[in-house]
């Protein structure tokens, strides 16, 4: 049963990927969500032409093909790996391994190489901010396809003026689908890290599409609701990164098994009922996240953290240092206070300081 | 109102008539769920942050474009307008209407925009207590990709920010965002330009206190609804076909009432102006829309409405008051003041409201009556006074509804008693009612759970291949059920003409001995009877006999 259900899926969304393995690594399941790449080139400036897709480091020759295609929505692409970026490191904020990028070119280094709970989470805040961003440069005119894409399912074939365009989100997931999974499809038979890689891309998808907010608007006579129209808004994109950290937080750890032909994940503890598709999944128990070590790029331990004294949890003094202990010492910092603000672009505040307790750890 | 077409027609006829009209029923529910796509449409766009560098443009009357080809410099986000020194008097949010490579077409019949804020939480600049936003606005079309922005509207609006932040205020949550109430932004009655292209700016002065204390705006997002052309055109076929029906039945029943000896009933002239006004709500005028930049079109259809929705009610009333059985002169519409004036007074707030509202958007596109606290109160006021109408409409209806049940009742028990020409008098009027009570029933109930069906479901089903789009269905299917409702009460409810001698050939009783007493009886019914109509008492009478 699952087995169908899962080959099921696979034909659906059969151009998809892992965001993103590189030649670069040796490894040949070793993949990394390639908009980190994307948004690595944030200095290069603006994806504007074929050619750049060329030089785009850690594109497989598919993804080169689809970038080639779909110059326009690159750029949409590369500012949904900023925002997947700037959301993953919000959300760890507090934890062991929070997020820290590398100036190199796989942006978290080795950390996510394996098939962790943090690996899991990279992959589906990626694979949702690309569909995240890319539904917003349709919704501001940057793209000219969007809804009305014929390539795009759901689309009406009587075009724009017989009955509207179909939602930009669905747009948005296809591209996300096409361009992000497409690594994890392209290697033919699929590895039980593709597997995992795909479960989770679409689980962070799924994280904004079951998220929609659905909003109505009464116009009949009067304004009464004898004509009403409803549509679905994205949600900001922080509460998708809750969402998917509560999946991070509960994701299950699974073992690839063989149903029939067709390989499936399932629960390694077959006490625990199956995931779902909106679950996170993973391989491999996490590390501890602890030291810093040298041969691995982006374990950068915890030493120099800072922690906060007073909590049990894992942004405690207790937990964050791994027993080592810390320093406390006091710091003056220079705080805003009493604000003047406009809606933009203007505060003028006053400069209060106050001293602080300040722990790291050893 | 006597011998109508219902009582002298057979059963077999009857049950036939029946037939083609839920044939008809079930063709119009088809067009909708079928042929149509949805009725509207809600395009979503995102305000393009454009920087107002040079002042001297702004003098000029400068548009800002978001993309294509002489695009405005865009900033990402705010940021970026912090870093390069921007104010926020400089910033205008553009939002072009289509999105790219399309073009807007009159078939779309209105549009209406809602505008949303993203406001970001920040500790120390929340948005206080009552925060009013001023949004300078300004809208132009144009026809051509390549000629010049052509203002159609500007003005100065006030929206009130109804935001609440659902998590705690605290640091940690800072940069999650408001959740903000839609606020009704703009509505056109026509969509006759192929391009629109709107300009918003929220002018900051703190002398003045504008937009003080909104919060950080993060976004300006824009949804626009239209009704789709498909569905627009399915509506248009679909009224040019009903205009002519109801037309002709309308003449044939009123040429059947003049044919008569004596001057129509309150009755006949009501159903008759029922007749009217459907046939007004059919008229196709739209189609001008197409050609014509008539933005009033919108305001007019709700004034079709309106008089339709007013004129069924009274008919409801009349025609229960009509058939009480109670002996009392009534065939004045003077008697009916009591029910017919809430319905009228109901009627004419509506329309008092909806000329605030709609009727200023003729002038103004951005002017909502919900903007501001007293254009609340006072649109809060109408709805309010026209939904007490409406209860009191409704006690009244159901009251005279149980009056005529227990007059009927009444009348049964002394039927037997009665003379013939009573008797199938009041047969007559028992069998009118009951069967329009039924069939109004039956529409009304249809009406209400397609309603809720339309307003619970998500739009459109899946069977196999088919999609049904259920909205559209639901306003045609119910439409053309009106339609059928006002034409089958004009063909029923006429008074029909056998005479004497094709109702004995048609009758195939005989009847010989009776119709010497009648006129005795005739004579009785005059003085107890509102309207009788001697002859047709008779054939009356002797059609009931007939059918039985």
């Amino acid at each position: 049963m699952t087995g169908l259900l899962n080959s099921q899926k696979e034909a659906f969304v059969d151009e998809v990927l892992c965001l993103v393995s590189l030649k670069l690594f040796t490894t040949p399941h070793y993949c990394r969500p390639l908009s980190m790449y994307l948004a690595k080139l944030s200095s290069v400036g603006s994806i504007s032409d074929e050619e750049t897709c060329e030089k785009l480091r850690g594109l497989i020759q598919r993804q080169v093909q689809i970038c080639k295609r779909n110059v326009e929505v690159m750029e949409a692409v590369r500012r949904g790996a900023q925002l997947a970026i700037d959301e993953c490191q919000y959300q760890f904020r507090n934890r062991r391994w929070n997020c820290s990028t590398l100036d190199t070119v796989p942006v978290f280094g080795k950390v996510i190489t394996q098939g962790t709970r943090e690996a899991a989470f990279v992959y589906a805040i990626s694979a949702a901010s690309v569909a995240f961003a890319v539904t917003r440069a349709c919704s501001s005119g940057e793209l000219e396809k969007c809804g009305c894409d014929r390539n795009v399912h759901g689309t009406s074939p009587e075009g724009f003026q017989w009955s509207g365009c179909s939602d930009n989100i669905a747009y948005g997931v296809a591209f996300s689908q096409s361009f992000v999974d497409v690594r994890e499809r392209s290697k033919g038979q699929l590895s039980n890290r593709a597997l995992m890689n795909l479960h989770n891309n679409e689980a962070g998808r799924k994280a904004i599409l079951g998220h929609m907010r659905v909003e109505c608007k009464c116009h009949g006579v009067s304004g009464s609701c004898e004509v009403k129209t409803c549509w679905k808004a994205m949600p900001p994109f922080r509460k998708v990164g809750n969402v998917i950290k509560e999946k991070f937080d509960g994701a299950t750890e699974v073992e690839q098994r063989k149903v029939g032909t067709t390989k499936v994940l399932v629960p390694r503890n077959s006490q625990f009922k199956p995931h779902t598709d909106e679950d996170l999944v993973y391989l491999d128990p996490s590390p501890d996240f602890c030291e810093h070590d040298p041969r691995t790029p982006g374990m950068l331990g915890t030493v120099g953290r800072y922690c906060n004294k007073t909590s049990k949890a894992i942004d405690g003094c207790e937990l964050m240092c791994c027993g080592r202990g810390f320093h406390t010492e006091e710091v003056e910092v220079v705080d805003r206070c009493s604000c003047k603000f406009h809606w933009c672009c203007y505060v003028k505040c006053k400069q209060c300081r106050k001293m602080v307790e300040m722990h790291t750890c050893r | 109102m006597a011998g109508a077409i219902i009582e002298n027609m057979s059963t077999k006829k009857l049950v036939i008539v029946g037939l083609i009209l839920l044939l008809f029923q079930a063709f119009s529910f088809m067009v909708g769920g079928l042929i149509a796509p949805s009725p509207t449409t809600a395009v979503h766009y995102l305000a393009t942050k454009c920087v107002d560098s040079v002042k001297a443009h702004h003098q000029g009357k400068k548009w800002f474009m978001p993309w294509g080809p002489y695009q405005c410099d865009k900033i990402r986000d705010f940021d970026e307008a912090m870093a390069k020194r921007i104010e926020a008097n400089n910033i205008v949010f553009a939002v072009h209407i289509p999105l790219p490579n399309k073009e807007m077409s009159p078939w779309f019949q209105f549009m209406l925009v809602i505008l949303q804020f993203d406001i970001a939480f920040k500790m120390y600049n929340q948005i206080q207590e009552g925060a009013v936003a001023t949004l300078d606005v300004g809208l132009a079309y144009r026809d051509s990709t390549l000629s010049k922005w052509t203002e159609m509207a500007h003005s100065v609006e006030k929206r009130k920010l109804n935001c609440n932040f659902t998590t705690t205020k605290t640091v940690e949550n800072e940069g999650r965002y408001y959740e903000c109430d839609l606020l009704p932004f703009m509505e056109l009655g026509s969509v006759s330009h192929k391009y629109y292209l709107l300009n918003i700016r929220l002018p900051v002065s703190e002398r003045k206190n504008l937009n003080v204390g909104i919060g950080e705006i993060k976004d300006i997002r824009l949804v626009g609804i239209h009704q789709n052309g498909g569905f627009t055109k399915v509506w248009f076929a679909m009224k040019t076909f009903l205009t002519p029906s109801i037309l002709i039945i309308m003449i044939w029943y009123w040429r059947r009432i003049t044919m008569m000896s004596r001057p129509p009933v309150l009755l006949e002239k009501v159903i008759f102006a029922l007749g009217i006004s459907m046939t007004f709500i059919n008229i196709p005028v739209e189609w001008f829309s197409i050609g014509f930049d008539w933005t009033w079109m919108l305001l007019f259809g709700d004034i079709r409405q309106g008089v339709f929705y007013a004129m069924l009610l009274s008919f409801w009333i009349i025609f229960c008051g009509e058939h009480l059985m109670d002996q009392s002169e009534r065939n004045r519409l003077s008697v009916y003041w009591k029910q017919v004036g809430p319905i009228v007074f109901g009627s004419f707030c509506l329309f008092i409201f909806d000329m605030c509202e709609r009727g200023v958007q003729l002038t103004n596109p951005f002017y909502s009556i919900w903007a501001s606290d007293v254009g609340t109160e006072l649109a809060m006021a109408f709805i309010i006074v026209a939904g007490i109408c409406a209860c009191l409409y409704f006690l009244f209806l159901c009251f005279m509804v149980f009056q005529v049940f227990r007059n009927i009742s009444g009348k049964r028990s002394s039927l037997p008693a009665m003379t013939k020409a009573r008797r199938l008098h009041y047969e007559g009027l028992i069998f009118r009612f009951k069967f329009l009570m039924l069939v109004t029933l039956a529409c009304a109930a249809m009406t209400v759970i397609f309603f809720i069906v339309s307003q619970v479901n998500e739009g459109h089903w899946h069977w196999g291949d088919y999609t049904v789009q259920v909205n559209s269905a639901f306003f045609t299917g119910i439409y053309g059920m009106w339609n059928l409702y006002v034409f089958a009460l004009m063909f029923l409810y006429a008074p029909s003409h056998k005479r004497y001698g094709d109702e004995q050939s048609s009758a195939g009783t005989c009847y010989c001995g009776d119709q010497g007493g009648n006129s005795g009886e005739d004579i009785q019914l005059t003085t107890t009877i509102t309207h009788v109509d001697g002859p047709t008492e008779v054939y009356k009478m002797m059609g009931k006999e007939s059918q039985e």
